[in-house]
């Protein structure tokens, strides 16, 4: 599967699209797109991951950017994630902090 | 010891993992390991790419060897002395909005693979990691 980030603003929602690995050449990408968001309101970012395959801390990184730079006070979600890649964002604590849930 | 060697770049991150993930593959462990292979291979690659040579080009070697059903990664540079298992493990505990955005590569690691070591040795960094395959 090709690797793809999509980062879309929708009124102060920022709805993000993730397909195949979000690793750490695919990874800066997505940073970008987070940093032109920088200093908007937003109120709610989600992850709709149901088809992200894979994803390493370079990827994690991007979750927490998201969190410090763009959401400070917004809930994040994280939509559809498959069984491995929940297994890493357990891994690494983010769990604790992002609303997780099924394929919706 | 399967070897190769690389020019220390993120053109080369996929080459690299791929080269041990073909041999990880032919010793038939199911997906879930071979992802959490995959994670470990590209947090200590990732690694030597962005650390090893910060104002200069240089190379990488990555080996692998299976023997008794165990795996032995070895990833070697000639750059600066790095030694990434140095470091303190990231509190988990702390909220989001507080977390430093660094040292999770190498907790997963540290997580996924059974032993993971560093040696500086004739001008090299050697992290080796080894895991069992179930």
């Amino acid at each position: 599967m090709e690797s793809l980030v999509k980062v879309e603003l929708v009124g102060k929602t920022v709805d993000v699209t993730l397909t195949g690995k979000l690793d750490a050449i695919k990874a800066p990408e997505l940073m970008e797109g987070f940093k032109k968001l920088i200093g908007m309101e937003i109120d709610k970012i989600i992850f709709r991951a149901s088809d992200l395959e894979y994803i390493s801390s370079a990827g994690l990184r991007t979750i927490i950017f998201a969190k410090q730079k763009i959401g400070m006070d917004a809930e994040i979600f994280f939509e559809g994630a498959q069984e491995a890649v929940l297994e890493v964002i357990q891994m690494s604590g983010l769990d604790n902090f992002l609303t997780i849930s099924e394929k919706v | 010891m399967n070897t190769i060697e690389l020019p220390a770049i993120m053109d080369n991150l996929e080459e690299g993992i791929d080269f041990i993930l073909a041999g990880i593959e032919q010793a038939g462990v199911d997906q879930k390991m071979l992802f959490q292979l995959r994670l470990a291979c590209e947090e200590v690659i990732v690694n030597v790419i962005n650390y090893a040579y910060p104002d200069s080009k240089g190379s990488m070697q990555i080996s692998y060897d299976i023997s008794d059903n165990e795996l032995e990664v070895v990833v070697s540079d000639s750059g600066v002395h790095f030694n990434p298992i140095n470091k303190e493990d990231p509190d988990l505990s702390i909220p989001l909005e507080d977390r430093k955005i660094g040292g999770l590569g190498i907790f997963l690691v540290r997580n996924i693979m059974d032993q993971v070591e560093y040696s500086r040795e004739d001008g090299r960094n050697i992290l080796t990691m080894r895991k069992v395959l179930k």
